[in-house]
């Protein structure tokens, strides 16, 4: 069994209570105070101490089924996506993040040693080193709440449900049902992200996956990440290949080297 | 209302949380809040552009960037060479140990002691990176064969060990020689794992430029690494029979070098703005640099001659090449890490790519 969040961007309000009530429950620090010009989005980014982020995306472009000239306005509320196959926990050399009986990926901070290993990992730009003590923070899907049976604190605030918090399996039908409706209302640009494995191969699916309105690169979401591992083998072969050259080399290097002389001696 | 704001006010940790009512018990209680604010440079170059009204024909998120730059600092490049130096270094020694022990000794005796403080080197840098330190033995705590860091951390504790063996143990009993052969050997191997997994490391990564060369890099690294090792041990007074031995193995390895650099960059260069931090900037810089010192450093090698200065000179520009190169790619990595572009426009292409495979 795998819990997850459905993250329907089409009932975002941009209120940002997710990001409030995450910073309150998990006693992160604020990240300054900062007027970015980005829309209503003075987060920015995922990081070490912000671990859900309201997207604002100001479109020139009508949505359809609205009638408000041409602009739209989108929001999402990004997060880790906790990916059924993660570059973080798979590149990570401690064994700090683990998957959990939930199904989802959790940093473990006492083993964590700032390696900075899953940073470059992430293909999302999810996860973050902390400047304070270098170790790697992100979104833990409520380890704690969830433990002792409740929901996330993001989707509990959110007040429109965008962010639908259950089992992964339960969410998929939800999902596809809210997007055959709102094809049927003419918003016909809905689709789902990362629902499964079929449609994100190199993630095999995303256990916090979204709908979205327009495409992925419009809310800095990669059009079609790959779990880094994915190469990695190929990446093994290669440098295998390259030693047995290097030993060869070597060897006639000496050999050579031992002869030639021998020779003008 | 108001007379809590004082209190909340006082203890400004950026929490807002007052000690007299509640706890720091949260998931993330243990970050330190000052210092994890924003960089504001970035905020008030983005305001000046106003970056609501960009234009909508290939839409970003406002060009800010997708993915967390590498968050290394300089000591990890400088590890990839010091690692390439003593690691191929190693395999040099091992096979003239093997070859001709008596005619190429001091060779082998040299190649040992770079293993041997190259390794220590090695760790000294990986250490100096990590956020906590004191915590580097946590890499040992697992065995995983997914993660080339742990696997790596593996191969450099392994190559560490014999290496240092290989150099100490002669000083022992006359007994010990053998088991010295055998490390030595033993550091050879291992050290061609030190050598190329660096590259396999960059690959599996997220960074555009680097996961896109994932079969060019380890390569380019080996045959880096054999450059610089023998770029190294031309700074030492060794016999004709050494100097000629370590003069071909490092002018092939240049060679391979320059090819590898040249394919990298091709490959690269398909995808525009992936290819783009090799040409511009800082690290374009660096890896067209590294491209000139290693030709220098190869036409150097086809003169004939083996005079001191000469050997020095070769010596000069071949380590400066690989060290240029090092530091090149790490940095022109961390560049496309920052364009959000690279990445999207090298997924599309991918995507393109494998749709015409399938019809093909
Ligand atoms: S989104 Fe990034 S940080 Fe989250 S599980 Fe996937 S790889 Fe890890
Ligand atoms: S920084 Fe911590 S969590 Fe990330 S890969 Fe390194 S040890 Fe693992």
């Amino acid at each position: 069994m795998a819990n997850g969040f459905f993250t329907d961007t089409s009932l975002c309000i941009g209120c940002k209570a997710c990001e409030v009530a995450c910073k309150q429950w998990n006693q992160l620090p604020d990240d300054g105070y900062h007027f970015t010009g980005m829309s209503y989005d003075n987060t920015l980014h995922l990081g070490a101490s912000t671990w859900r982020h309201v997207s604002f995306i100001e479109r020139p472009v009508a949505l359809n089924g609205q009638d408000a000239g041409a602009f739209s306005w989108l929001m999402s509320s990004d997060v880790c996506k906790h990916c059924a196959r993660a570059g973080c926990l798979e590149n990570c050399p401690t064994g700090a993040i683990i998957r959990t009986e939930f199904g989802s990926v959790y940093v473990q901070p006492d083993i964590c040693n700032g390696c900075g290993y899953c940073v470059a990992g992430c293909p999302f730009g999810v996860i973050d080193r902390s400047p304070d003590d270098g170790r790697a923070w992100k979104c833990t899907l409520c380890y704690d709440r969830q433990k002792d049976g409740m929901h996330p604190a993001c989707a509990k605030a959110c007040p429109t449900e965008s962010i639908k918090f259950g089992e992964v399996e339960e969410l998929k039908r939800v999902a596809k049902d809210r997007v055959e409706k709102l094809h049927q209302q003419g918003v016909t640009e809905a689709y789902l992200y990362g629902e499964d494995a079929r449609s994100q191969p190199g993630t095999a699916g995303l256990n916090a996956f979204f709908l979205l309105l327009d495409r992925p690169e419009v809310y800095n979401l990669p059009p079609d990440p790959e779990v880094p591992t994915l190469k990695g083998s190929k990446s093994w072969i290669s440098a295998g290949l390259a030693a047995i050259g290097v030993t060869a080399l070597a060897f006639v290097s000496v050999v050579l080297g031992n002869r030639s002389e021998k020779e003008s001696s | 209302m108001s007379e809590k704001l004082p209190a909340l006010n006082a203890v400004d940790d950026g929490r807002n949380i007052d000690p007299r009512l509640g706890a720091l018990l949260g998931e993330a209680a243990q970050q330190t809040p000052l210092a994890t604010k924003h960089d504001t440079e970035l905020h008030a170059k983005t305001f000046g552009n106003v970056p609501s009204r960009q234009s909508w024909t290939s839409p970003t998120y406002y060009d800010h960037p997708m993915l967390h730059q590498p968050v290394w600092v300089w000591s990890i490049p400088a590890y990839f060479y010091v690692g390439g130096v003593a690691g191929v270094g190693a395999m040099l020694g091992a096979a003239a140990q093997l070859v001709a022990p008596e005619a190429m000794q001091s060779l082998v005796i040299r190649s040992r002691w770079v293993a041997m403080v190259g390794g220590a080197m090695s760790s000294a840098l990986l250490i100096y990176d990590l956020g906590r330190p004191e915590r580097f033995l946590h890499m040992l705590r697992v065995f995983r064969v997914r993660s080339p860091m742990n696997m790596g951390s593996w191969i450099l504790t392994g190559f560490s060990s014999a290496a240092g063996a290989a150099a100490i143990l002669p000083f022992g009993p006359r007994l010990f020689r053998p088991l010295a052969n055998v490390c030595g050997v033993v550091a050879g191997v291992l050290g061609l794992g030190l050598s190329g997994y660096t590259g396999v490391l960059l690959s599996q990564t997220a960074v555009p430029l680097w996961h896109r060369s994932y079969k060019i890099t380890p390569l380019l690294f080996l045959a880096s690494g054999t450059a610089a090792a023998a770029s190294f041990f031309e700074f030492f007074p060794l016999n004709e029979r050494e100097a000629s031995a370590v003069q071909r193995f490092g002018l092939v390895g240049k060679i391979v070098e320059l090819a590898a650099t040249l394919a990298l960059e091709a490959n690269a260069g398909r995808v525009e703005r992936v290819g783009r931090p090799l040409k511009q900037g800082f690290s374009g810089f660096l890896w067209n640099g590294a491209k000139v010192l290693t030709i220098a450093s190869a036409l150097l090698s086809l003169l004939p001659g083996k005079s001191r200065p000469k050997r020095v000179a070769e010596g000069i520009l071949g380590s400066a090449a690989s060290a240029c190169l090092r530091f090149g790619i790490y940095y022109a990595g961390k560049a496309s890490a920052r364009d959000p572009r690279a990445s999207f426009e090298q997924q599309r292409a991918s995507v393109a790519e494998s749709a015409s495979v399938d019809v093909a």
